[in-house]
């Protein structure tokens, strides 16, 4: 087999293991946790038999390894099972709001490699000077910032104070056509800029200390004393080896990015796949809940693979590792 | 013939005195100002957090001073229901570090255990690494709000349900460190003189990646008060008692934080205080572990 192939087998195979067990955990937390989701559908106080029929149409009177093998089942068709308190399926409910979290964290996440790596070039560059200081010392700040924090200080200087940007919401109803996109945009800003902040710190800090390694190592002093500019030596040469562990780092950032997403878009009251998730909690709306975080799992663990991947295509390192 | 005296001088001096390890790093963490600041911080707050009960009343009865801002008499201003924004932090500062305290002793103890097994024992070490791998590779806030909608907020099931979702951090930084550890040839000498399984982890593998435990403990800790904060803020939170993260959660249900900025820059202001103070010391002290930057 050609090594790239074995490369996207193992890959795709990692991937599937970690979907099936994020399945296995909530399917588990569910059933066993002290939150029965039998109370939850079916009040105690009901009449036994009328308690057994609901229980029954719910399938949660089969044996456990029965409801797993069903539940499995349903989701390979995309089932996530009914919410219980908007009387229509899961992914309904979800679908509509995934593309908000996806163009949220989406652009959070290219914005804080946009304005991470140059953040990162220069501390490293300058290590020791002030730059590099002032990096160093927001990077930590930024590393320690509670995201709701965050947000809430841009909504009120930002948003209602200076009044410069929409405080909540995705988009304008009144806007259409290009107008509409415009609105899309504004609307974005405050929580994506909330998402950024939160994250760059440990990127910028990731960024600088890898690349201050690789600009010491023997390759960098080679193409330093072939008298290539230091331009050329740190954008061609060390930035190159130095993405690598920060692309790593930004895949296990994009967890925390989704977690973090769920506290913004509460916040700006956007309406992402967070947002339903904060409505589920105030009503207990357990299928939601859980299709919301195998759905959430799901687009980490996609696009994890999908930068391993493109990570496999660029350094062959990787593929043989 | 000075200069031998100087040098025997010098050789008996580093023999009576030659501090251990540990005193050597807390001699140059003392001369750190920035862990000595934030390690008093923590102090500090330490004390507030045990004697909240001397220092301010419980914020529980509605005051008749709705929405004030900061003044001599309510220093932190007070909120929608005309409680003491004060008191609020201030007992706020107890839960944050019974938390943190708590559900970082539990990670701590489980992923040191598993980290370290995992490296001792390599047979077990691929389920150990394939596990962690899984848990770190999911979000984990969603998860974390599922289960603590399940189990029902209250501080003891929010405590064990960070402490079970932090573990696999603590569990890769040491079991990478011990990896490193098992390997050196005291470790073999301590096997081949027919020491047990149990004396070589207590004595020779543990001490080893204690420093990377300090660090864990540190971090975790700090990463327990953002956690909690953030379950809090969703309404998961504790309704019996003050965290910080519920005075945000109650701005942000009131209304309160479009009009009134001082409910909640206050307990934010706390909750990046202890964050950046954690993370100060961490970088503090894994500064005056090293010898090579001790010399600066």
């Amino acid at each position: 087999m050609p090594p790239f192939a074995a490369f996207l087998l193992k890959r795709l195979g990692r991937a599937l293991l970690t979907m099936w067990f994020a399945i296995t955990v909530t399917f588990l937390l569910l059933r066993l946790l002290p939150g029965d989701p039998a109370v939850a559908v079916a009040s105690t106080n009901m009449d036994a038999s009328m308690r057994h029929e609901l229980l029954k149409q719910y399938g949660l009177t089969q044996p456990l390894f029965t409801q797993y093998v069903k539940y499995l089942g349903q989701l390979l068709h995309g089932n996530l099972g009914q919410s219980f308190t908007q009387s229509q399926p899961v992914t309904d409910v979800l679908m509509s709001r995934l593309p908000w979290t996806l163009l949220l964290t989406g652009s959070a996440l290219i914005l804080t490699v946009l304005v991470g790596v140059p953040l990162g070039v220069i501390a490293a560059t300058h290590a020791g000077r002030t730059v590099d200081r002032l990096v160093q010392t927001s990077g930590v700040i930024g590393q320690s910032l509670f995201v709701p924090s965050v947000g809430i200080f841009l909504l009120f200087v930002l948003g209602l104070q200076l009044k410069l940007l929409p405080i909540g919401g995705a988009y304008d109803e009144n806007a259409y056509g290009l107008g509409w996109y415009a609105s899309v945009l504004q609307h974005l800003v405050l929580p994506c800029v909330s998402l950024v902040l939160v994250s760059l710190g440990s990127y910028v800090l990731t960024m600088r200390a890898t690349l201050i390694e690789s600009l010491g190592e023997e390759y960098c002093l080679l193409a330093m004393s072939k008298g290539l500019s230091d331009r050329r030596v740190i954008w061609k040469h060390a930035l190159r080896n130095a993405l690598l562990p920060t692309t790593t780092l930004l895949g296990l950032q994009l967890g925390f990015m989704v977690g973090g997403a769920v506290l913004t878009e509460t916040i700006f009251a956007y309406p992402g796949v967070g947002r339903a998730i904060y409505e589920a909690v105030t009503q207990l709306d357990y299928p939601v809940l859980q299709g919301a975080f195998v759905l959430l799992a799901g687009t980490v663990v996609v696009v994890n693979m999908i930068t391993d991947l493109a990570y496999g295509l660029l350094d062959a390192r990787v593929r043989t590792a | 013939m000075t200069a031998t005296a100087e040098i025997t001088s010098v050789t008996a001096e580093s023999f009576v005195e030659a501090p251990t390890a540990a005193a050597q790093t807390w001699d140059a963490f003392r001369r750190n100002p920035l862990g000595l600041i934030p390690l008093a911080i923590l102090a500090l707050l330490g004390v507030i957090a045990v004697f909240a009960p001397l220092i301010a009343s419980y914020p529980g009865g509605y005051g008749a001073d709705v929405l004030q801002a900061p003044s001599g008499q309510h220093w932190f201003g007070t909120d929608n229901l005309g409680r003491d924004i004060l008191s609020e932090v201030v007992w706020g500062t107890r839960v944050s570090m019974l938390v943190a305290v708590c559900s970082s002793a539990l990670a701590i103890a489980l992923g040191v255990l598993l980290g370290v097994l995992g490296a001792y024992f390599r047979r077990i070490d691929n389920v150990i690494g394939t596990v962690v791998d899984l848990c770190l590779s999911l979000p984990v806030l969603p998860l974390t709000i599922l289960v603590a909608a399940l189990a029902g907020p209250s501080l003891q099931t929010i405590i064990l349900i960070i402490a079970f979702f932090s573990w696999p951090e603590v569990a890769r930084v040491v079991r990478s460190q011990a990896l490193a550890v098992v390997n050196l040839p005291y470790v073999d000498a301590a096997r081949v003189i027919g020491g047990r399984h149990t004396w070589i982890l207590r004595k020779h593998v543990l001490p080893a990646v204690a420093p990377v435990i300090v660090v864990s403990i540190v971090l975790t800790a700090s990463r327990a008060v953002l956690s909690e904060a953030g379950l809090a803020f969703l309404g998961l939170g504790d309704p019996n008692s003050w965290s910080w993260g519920r005075i945000l959660y109650e701005a942000q249900q009131s209304g309160a934080m479009s009009s009134a900025w001082w409910t909640t820059l206050f307990p934010s202001l706390a909750i990046l205080l202890l964050v950046v103070s954690a993370t100060l010391i961490a970088i503090a002290y894994n500064d005056a572990r090293n010898p090579k930057s001790r010399q600066r």
